[in-house]
């Protein structure tokens, strides 16, 4: 699964430990989610989705090794 | 009533000191406070360190020489009882429930950042740990007998706890230094 966290931070200006303070998360797991390490839980997914004011299906996508 | 509130509820009625930590009503996690962790390992490392001495040692001071209450007693040389008193030396049963208390106290302990990926790295250590935890123990009841197998069992009964807690440091480490590579911005 591919995300778009890091260019919308960027469109946002919040560095990682800002949009780290505001999901209530660690910065370690923003990077990770960031390097694809990392696929969050429904609830990070959606207060993510909450800061960005986008839809969660714009935030992440399947790859096609999700399918296999 | 919330779930929440009602760990609240419960924990103010009871004496316990030790606070187990409901982050919130989806994740509900059995660890205690991030301010124990240091506290267990001020216990754990000292306590490991005596307690391998003692066993290669054999070091049974005098002074803890006692007389204790116990349950299916078979005295080498002495009569079977189901309850009763008998000698023994206390230095092991001490060091053995320090080290399994401050050890759960390490291991158990919430990280200060603890979230949603420090729990899934916890959980996938405790897998990881109790894998090897009984691998080692197929391979010591396959080619190991008699004493030697006696000290094996003897370790084993805390090896879960060193392999978790070695694996989920390691881990937790890893993960910090890798956040801390990356951009700073």
């Amino acid at each position: 699964m591919k995300n778009t966290i890091k260019v919308n931070r960027a469109r946002l200006g919040l560095t990682q430990a800002d949009l780290a303070v505001k999901v209530q998360v660690s910065r370690q797991t923003i990077n990770a989610m960031e390097l694809g390490k990392y696929a969050p839980s429904t609830i990070l997914s959606l207060k993510l989705s909450e800061v960005f004011g986008l839809a969660v299906n714009e935030l992440f996508m399947l790859e096609e090794g999700d399918w296999s | 009533m919330d779930y929440h509130l009602k760990s609240k509820v419960y924990l103010s009625k009871s004496k316990i000191n030790f606070t187990f930590e409901q982050i919130n009503i989806m994740n509900t996690r059995y660890l205690f406070n991030a301010k124990y962790r240091q506290f267990g390992w001020m216990v754990f490392v000292p306590a490991t360190i005596l307690g391998i001495l003692t066993l290669i040692l054999e070091w049974e001071p005098a002074l803890l020489d006692v007389k204790v209450l116990g349950f299916f007693i078979d005295e080498v040389f002495g009569v079977e009882k189901l309850v009763g008193f008998t000698e023994n030396n206390i230095l092991n049963e001490i060091l053995g429930i320090l080290v399994i208390l401050s050890g759960l106290l390490v291991a158990f302990s919430r990280e200060r950042d603890e979230d949603e990926l420090i729990t899934k790295i916890r959980l996938e250590s405790l897998v990881w740990a109790t894998y090897w935890n009984y691998g080692i123990l197929i391979l010591a009841f396959l080619f190991l007998y008699d004493l030697t197998f006696y000290w094996v069992m003897v370790f084993n009964m805390f090896t879960i706890l060193y392999l978790f807690i070695i694996r989920f440091t390691l881990a937790i480490r890893k993960l910090k230094a890798s956040a801390s590579h990356e951009e700073h911005d």
